[in-house]
């Protein structure tokens, strides 16, 4: 009896002693996360390559760029299902939008936020080497000068930081930057990646030598540069191995994705969704939803929300015999009198799609349909490149027309079309034709009229020294402290 | 010997002079079960001698003679005394002490007496929950104490409810710490209510001693114990019935749909789309079809006894309940046992072991906001049939339906999930007393969690552009581990000193581990056709888990260390001081602000103890008390004070998707936990012979450091994929109000008695600061793309309050809108705007205060009467003050609309409340105060009505009791509110009261038995 007293009484005090012991030491609340610190990455390769790919992810959330830049333009009109159907969209169709426009604030945050994701590589770029470690950098440095010229061609001036992140404080501090400071330090980013990207990528997807000559070029051409515009582009017309896909049609189709003629592409999969909470987190091409067909039923192509429908008059702007008018815009009534399809017209209904962004069937579209189709947005193609380095040479001092007439012409001859022969100010404007229309529908419209100075012509609703630029989103002066001053006119 | 013999038969014939003696036998029950009460202690009044009831609940006492008192006590029972009147068999009955003041109460590491407590706690008890009969345990607290609110976030079944303690104090996680027999319970659907003992709600300051998580309230549950020297006993409760929609909410039918669609689109010019209404007639009522009556069933088995030594409790219990909306699709199944085992190893040494083992099952629909089943009841057209001649389900298709639109009935039949959940929760403690004034007690409890869950989705189409098309078969399952521990060990020690100095103090240590392990969605697709039941993820084709993918550890642990000591000291029990203070450290924060200190005090004096109160008749007990410290509120994300690198990075690479890392919540490395500063003055009083009990109680809860995840400069990155804002010490909320409840029971040895309890809350809310550039936070949503938020925190305003536009009637006449000028794009019948600010423009700068969801005061009313073998019983409770806002109506050209558009504006002087009808763009449909309702009610809740069968029937059956009743639950509700439930809430601090479409709380009909053997 008295043995099992000793037991129990010498039990309990184990029992006590043990909790003190496991747990008298204030350090047993340092718990280290199971997931990596910021702080202390970047120790391999793997790491950079790994955070690069957090710099690549925001490049999907352009998607709304591409689209709103469109609808800006007088390309196309809002569309939608009614009047207040996404009223910021609405707005920027109308010219009518104020710093309170939601789609506006999405473009600047979702820009800064790969701007951070790239400086954030930049910040650690001397904590480990590794051979190739300049490739890497060079993507990194690519991509924040791709964010930042979004940036810049949307609000002017904004915030620049150069290897290193905005942290949470900075926003109390941190001013905007001029727009030409910016616009240097994208140059500058873009020789650095020129210089250290290889012309061939082994991965599909990631820049090339050839993406960052063409958006330098594409960036001198926004400052008017054109003598530095023409040098770089010529580069990648002599050098890159890029050249133009002989059928227009097969451009914009799944097969024609990352093709010779693809200079910078942003890709984009059908195999992982989002909701309408969180756009920029789909990893599928949420405009295509967004532009496709009302309530469609019938072949080669998927339903979706009738946004950016084509006007009459952008349909009207290709030549007869244009073979490029029926790939970039179809005409639904045409089209279902022939197949049988069906749809439902939209708000502002014309008739129109935009065919080159619009669902296509055959996908898997998980999650959402609407917003994880597959389709890649062809950022640079070289007909672009071809038409900006025709451009810079029509326009730089000293213009060389011929070689102007030479890049214009194999655009035009692809389209089945005979050459230009003028000169002068006829070819700029032969120039500025062929852009429209052969870029309809992707987006670079409305900047292409404001840097030529010809918005307020064409854009209903223009107002010249006002919409050139957008307003900063008013909650982001106010939430950085209401020190910016706003863009002029908003 | 012999001598002792001879004067021992001396002494007896002497007392036989002065009366006959004799011997008498007895047995003891307690009235309210009629079972017998073992060691019931059995006193000669004025003797000094007595003894103990047996395990048989017998005694004999010999010597006594007519005349003689005999006194009967029992702790936590009415001690009866019954005077000799022959020498026949005595049975005597106990009535339970319900209200005594001598009743224990758990506080936290240790207990108290409800006279001695010094702080705001308030006890519900296992007889409250057997009137109410919930599923849930949330139901038992809903207007029944003073101070906590109750919201239900869906009628749906085994979905949670919201539980608020004096008010919303932080704009994140406002939950109170639960915990049951001292384990942490995150969930409380878990929780079988008829296993619990009692519930006790510690709602200021001397919550204190729960530190760091004490700032939203502490409730402790306690889960029944068997009883010592009882044999066994079976307790089985049985309730079965069926649920229906306690509203629906008058729509137009087809004919009226199709008329007023047609004057819509005549008004904007456009083509009418109803040529012709004749035949349209009712059309299909989409609520009838959605709506049916469900079963519920309850059962549940306990048993329980003890020896001398120990007392064990073992209980099962089954749920099974369907939901109003899709019946077995809406579906709750619950599973549980547990075991309850007290031993005493030693007089010294007691053991404590129980285990509850609880498993549930549940289906679910999607049924409340925007694109659900409930709002498509609503908003899908009743000119469409439910299905076509070829028996498929239409397709709710055309342009004026939006996306969001479809028929519901093919969402019900579509949609196949189920959660799993297995979990485990225990309890071993030890409790060893030493050196007379000491008692250490140890304790390790813990709880293990496996959930998983099912999603099916076959392939469906809705209609040609609708949301939930699916053109593949896709299953994704998932199963996360949750763990946890708390060990805890404590000293108490309890002396008093020369009568009149009482001290106690408690001196212990906490230790805290919770720790989680997610799976990720591994999502599937099938190319063959299989059902749900069927449908293998081993045999699904191109599997993907994103988690995995995506390299996340998937993985969380966090930690609590804390140190607390209680120092309690009362003079002759009437003066009464307490002090409390706990040092916790957590993992939430950073290296620099990881431990706190958490204050607490309190006062008490029992004024009835003193000489000039004492034997007043009147007032028969009355304490005063105060307390006042700083407790904190530490339920924000784990790592936020660290960049964690869990936020999404995914990129397609070579044509595959590729997965890297980014951060997630932006890093704040000086976050600190919430402090609140909590005071509260209270008064507890019974009068008339303890006939009627009142408590009262002012409270003022100051929140300090407010932990926000405000939105911040986008220049920052956290709209990045699975980023988000920092979570940042903004902001300060006071929460001020006043509780009072009062009740009455009779004396139940009657044949009548009755009992009456009510209680009521004043509450006030007011932000103080909000500490950002803007100056406030905003939330919640409205409509469909409106980029203004509707709800906000902002300093001067209740938090959350609503921010709209103020309607001021109908434009009648476009002179009307060319006087007012304000509102140059109106037509005739539009809504007319206030402009507040005075600028000649209605805009978005003249939003303003337009309703607050937070009620002014809440309250609760029981009554209860027994007549003979007869119980009733009915329970009420009301919020007042209120708003809501009506949000489940789609703004689409051509969905259905409530009736109260009959009433719209047809032409001049036709109404001036409800706008007209057009496919115009107007604005209308802009957030305003037309969308803002009354949501004040009062809720018939329970009206229950029992038959317990005479004593005699029963024991001829074998049992100890029998006990019949019907019972309707949440009977009828008054209010103006037309949606279909002002109860139900989204929980949202910024966000709440705004109705997408909540999924009514069911009325509920029962049948039930009680049976005792």
């Amino acid at each position: 009896m008295i043995m099992k007293y000793k037991i129990l009484k010498s039990s309990i005090i184990a029992f006590l002693i043990g909790a003190v012991a496991i747990s008298c030491s204030d350090s047993f609340v340092d718990v280290d996360s199971f997931d990596e610190d910021s702080e202390s990455f970047f120790n391999s390769e793997e790491d950079y390559q790994s955070a690069l790919i957090g710099a690549y992810d925001l490049l999907q959330s352009t998607y709304l760029n591409v689209m709103l830049g469109e609808i800006a333009s007088d390309n196309t009109l809002a569309g939608g299902e009614s009047a207040t159907d996404v009223p910021g969209i609405q707005e920027v169709d109308n010219m009518s939008h104020t710093p309170l426009n939601a789609q506006l604030r999405d473009i600047w945050s979702w820009m800064f936020a790969g701007v951070n994701r790239a400086n954030y590589i930049l910040e650690f770029k001397d904590k480990t080497d590794f051979a190739g470690k300049e490739q890497v950098l060079a993507e990194a440095t690519f991509l924040r000068a791709y964010y930042y010229f979004e940036l810049v061609k949307w609000f002017g001036d904004v915030p620049l930081s150069v290897d290193k992140r905005l942290l949470f404080g900075d926003q109390d501090i941190v001013e905007r930057t001029p727009k030409a400071e910016v616009y240097a330090q994208i140059e500058l980013d873009l020789i650095f990646a020129a210089a250290n990207l290889p012309a061939v990528q082994s991965e599909t997807g990631r820049v090339t030598k050839g993406a960052a000559q063409a958006l330098l070029g594409k960036v001198y051409l926004y400052q008017d540069k054109f003598s530095e515009a023409a040098t770089v582009l010529e580069e990648v017309i002599n050098t890159g191995p890029y050249d133009l896909v002989t059928d227009y049609n097969s451009i914009f189709e799944q097969a024609g994705e990352n093709n010779i003629e693809s200079v910078f592409e942003v890709q984009y999969t059908d195999v992982e969704g989002a909701g309408f909470g969180c756009l920029q987190c789909s990893e599928g091409n949420v405009a295509v939803g967004f532009n496709g067909i009302r309530n469609y039923t019938g072949p080669d192509f998927d339903s979706g929300f009738s946004f950016n429908v084509p006007t009459q008059e952008a349909y009207d702007a290709f030549e007869a015999g244009d073979i490029r008018r029926d790939v970039a815009i179809l005409d639904i009534v045409a089209w279902a009198d022939q197949t049988g399809a069906t749809y439902v017209e939209g708000f502002e209904h014309t008739g129109f799609y935009n065919r080159k962004y619009i669902a296509r069937k055959g996908d898997l579209n998980t999650g959402d349909a609407n917003l994880t189709n597959p389709n890649n947005y062809r950022s640079i193609r070289f007909a672009d490149v071809l038409l900006m380095a025709a451009e810079a040479n029509n326009r730089k001092s000293g213009a060389d027309d011929i070689k102007a007439q030479t890049y214009l012409n194999r655009v035009r001859n692809r389209a089945e079309l005979g050459p230009v022969v003028a000169t002068g100010a006829a070819l700029t404007d032969a120039i500025y034709r062929e852009r429209r229309v052969e870029l309809v529908g992707e987006g670079h419209r409305f900047f292409d009229l404001v840097r030529t100075g010809r918005a307020a012509q064409v854009i209903p609703g223009f107002t010249a020294g006002k919409n050139e630029l957008f307003p900063i989103p008013s909650i982001e002066i106010e939430l950085a402290g209401n020190r910016w001053a706003q863009n002029p006119g908003y | 010997m012999k001598y002792t013999l001879l004067i021992l038969t001396m002494i007896i014939s002497v007392a036989n002079v002065f009366g006959q003696e004799f011997t008498i036998n007895g047995t003891v029950k307690d009235a309210s079960i009629n079972d017998i009460l073992p060691g019931v202690n059995v006193l000669v009044k004025n003797q000094n001698r007595g003894t103990t009831t047996d395990f048989d609940g017998n005694f004999t006492i010999t010597n006594v003679k007519v005349g003689d008192v005999l006194s009967f006590s029992y702790i936590g029972f009415v001690t009866k005394e019954v005077a000799i009147k022959n020498s026949s068999d005595l049975t005597v009955l106990l009535q339970e002490d319900v209200s005594a003041l001598d009743e224990v109460v758990v506080v936290g590491y240790g207990t108290s007496t409800k006279k001695e407590i010094t702080g705001a706690v308030t006890v519900v008890g296992s007889e409250t929950i057997e009137d109410l009969n919930p599923t849930q345990i949330e139901q038992a607290l809903q207007g029944q104490v003073a101070g906590v609110q109750i919201s239900a976030q869906s009628g749906s079944p085994g979905s949670a409810s919201n539980i608020r303690i004096r008010g919303i104090s932080t704009n994140g996680d406002n939950r109170p710490l639960i915990l049951v027999d001292g384990n942490v319970i995150e969930d409380l659907s878990v929780i079988n209510p008829s296993d619990i003992e009692s519930i006790n709600v510690l709602k200021d300051a001397t919550a204190g001693i729960y530190g760091v998580r004490a700032a939203n309230g502490v409730i402790l549950i306690t889960t029944k114990t068997g009883r010592k020297n009882t044999e066994l006993k079976f307790n089985y409760d049985f309730f079965g019935g069926y649920q229906e929609t306690s509203r629906k909410i008058s729509l137009l039918n087809a004919t009226e749909y199709a008329l007023l669609a047609n004057e819509a689109f005549a008004s904007g010019g456009q083509a009418v789309p109803f040529p012709s209404v004749a035949g349209l007639g009712m059309g299909t009522n989409w609520q009838d079809e959605v709506f049916q009556k469900a079963p519920i069933i309850n059962q549940s088995l306990t048993m329980s006894g003890g020896t001398e030594k120990s007392t064990y409790s073992v209980g099962f219990s089954l749920l099974n309940q369907d939901g109003i909306v899709g019946g077995n699709k809406d579906n709750f199944k619950r599973y549980t046992s547990r075991i309850n085992y007290n031993r005493d190893l030693l007089e010294s040494l007691k053991l404590t072991a129980n285990m509850i083992y609880t498993g549930t099952n549940k289906k679910s629909l999607p049924v409340g906001g925007l694109g659900s089943i409930l709002f498509n009841a609503l908003n899908n057209a009743p000119t469409f049939e439910v299905r076509d001649p070829n028996g498929e389900f239409t397709l709710a298709e055309g342009v004026g339906l939006g996306a969001e639109v479809r028929n519901p009935l093919a969402m019900i039949e579509n949609t196949f999930n189920s959660v799993k959940v297995d979990k485990l929760s225990g309890k071993l403690g030890l409790n060893y007393s030493f050196w007379n004034d000491f008692v250490v007690e140890t304790s390790l409890q813990f709880n293990y969690a496996e959930v998983q869950g099912r999603n099916f989705e076959p392939i469906v189409n809705y209609g040609a552009g609708k949301i939930g098309n699916n053109q593949r078969i896709t299953l994704a399952e998932n199963k996360d581990i949750f763990k946890d521990y708390t060990f805890d060990t404590f000293l108490n020690y309890d002396k008093n000193i020369d009568e009149d100095h009482n001290i106690k103090a408690t001196l212990g240590m906490s230790v805290f581990e919770t720790s989680g392990l997610f799976s990720g969605s591994t999502r599937g697709f099938f190319d063959n056709p299989v059902d749900f039941a069927n449908a293998d993820i081993a045999d699904a084709v191109d599997l993907r888990n994103e988690l995995k993918l995506s390299g996340a550890s998937g993985r969380f642990k966090e930690r609590l260390l804390s140190y607390f000591t209680r120092l309690q000291y009362n003079y002759k029990g009437k003066y009464l001081l307490s002090g409390i203070i706990r040092r916790d450290g957590s993992t939430k924060f950073g290296p620099r602000n990881k431990f706190g200190y958490f204050p607490s005090g309190s006062v008490g004096w029992i004024v009835s103890e003193e000489e000039f109160l004492r034997d007043n008749n009147v007032l028969s007990f009355m304490k005063l008390r105060g307390s006042y410290g700083i407790i904190g509120n530490d339920r924000i994300p784990g790592n936020a004070f660290r960049g964690i690198l869990n936020g999404e990075a995914a990129y397609v690479l070579g044509g595959q998707l590729v997965f890297g890392n980014a951060i997630g919540i932006l890093p704040n490395p000086s976050i600190q936990w919430e402090e609140q500063k909590t005071l509260d003055i209270g008064v507890d009083l019974k009068l008339f012979n303890d006939n009627i009990d009142i408590t009262a109680d002012y409270f003022r809860k100051r929140t300090e450091d407010l932990l926000l995840q405000p939105q911040f400069s986008g220049i920052l990155g956290a709209t990045a994929p699975g980023s988000s804002s920092p979570v940042v010490n903004a902001g300060s909320v006071e929460n001020k109000g006043f509780e009072f409840a009062i009740g009455h029971n009779s004396d139940g040895s009657k044949d009548f008695s009755w009992g009456i309890n009510y209680n009521v809350t004043f509450l006030q809310n007011e932000v103080l600061s909000v500490n950002n550039s803007v100056g406030f936070i905003p939330g919640g949503g409205f409509g469909v793309g409106q980029g203004d938020l509707p709800s906000r925190m902002e300093a001067g305003k209740p938090i959350g309050y609503f921010i709209g536009l103020q309607t001021d009637g109908i434009f009648q006449n476009q002179a009307e809108i060319d006087a007012y000028g304000a509102q140059p794009n109106a037509a005739p019948g539009d809504i007319k705007f206030v402009d507040v600010n005075g600028d000649g423009i209605v805009n978005t700068e003249d939003r303003t205060d337009i309703g607050n969801p937070i009620p002014d005061a809440t309250m609760g009313l029981n009554l209860s009467f027994n007549y003979k073998n007869w119980d009733f019983s009915s329970y009420a409770f009301a919020t007042l003050g209120n708003d809501i806002v009506r949000n489940y109506e789609r703004t689409e050209s051509l969905v259905n609309k409530s009736v109260y558009a009959l009433n719209r504006w047809t032409g001049e002087g036709s109404t001036n409340s409800y706008p007209r009808l057009t496919t115009d763009a107007t604005n209308n449909t802009l957030f305003s105060d037309f969308y803002v309702e009354d949501g004040s009610f009062v809720r018939i809740q329970n009206m229950q009505l029992g038959y317990t069968l005479p004593i005699r029937t029963v024991e001829k059956l074998g049992l100890d009791k029998l006990r019949f009743y019907v019972s309707a639950n949440n009977v009828f509700t008054f209010t103006e509110y037309k949606g279909y439930d002002p109860s139900a809430s989204s929980g949202a601090p910024i966000g709440a009261g705004i109705d997408g479409g909540f999924y009514p709380v069911p009325r509920t009909y029962l049948l039930g038995a009680n049976l005792k053997f």
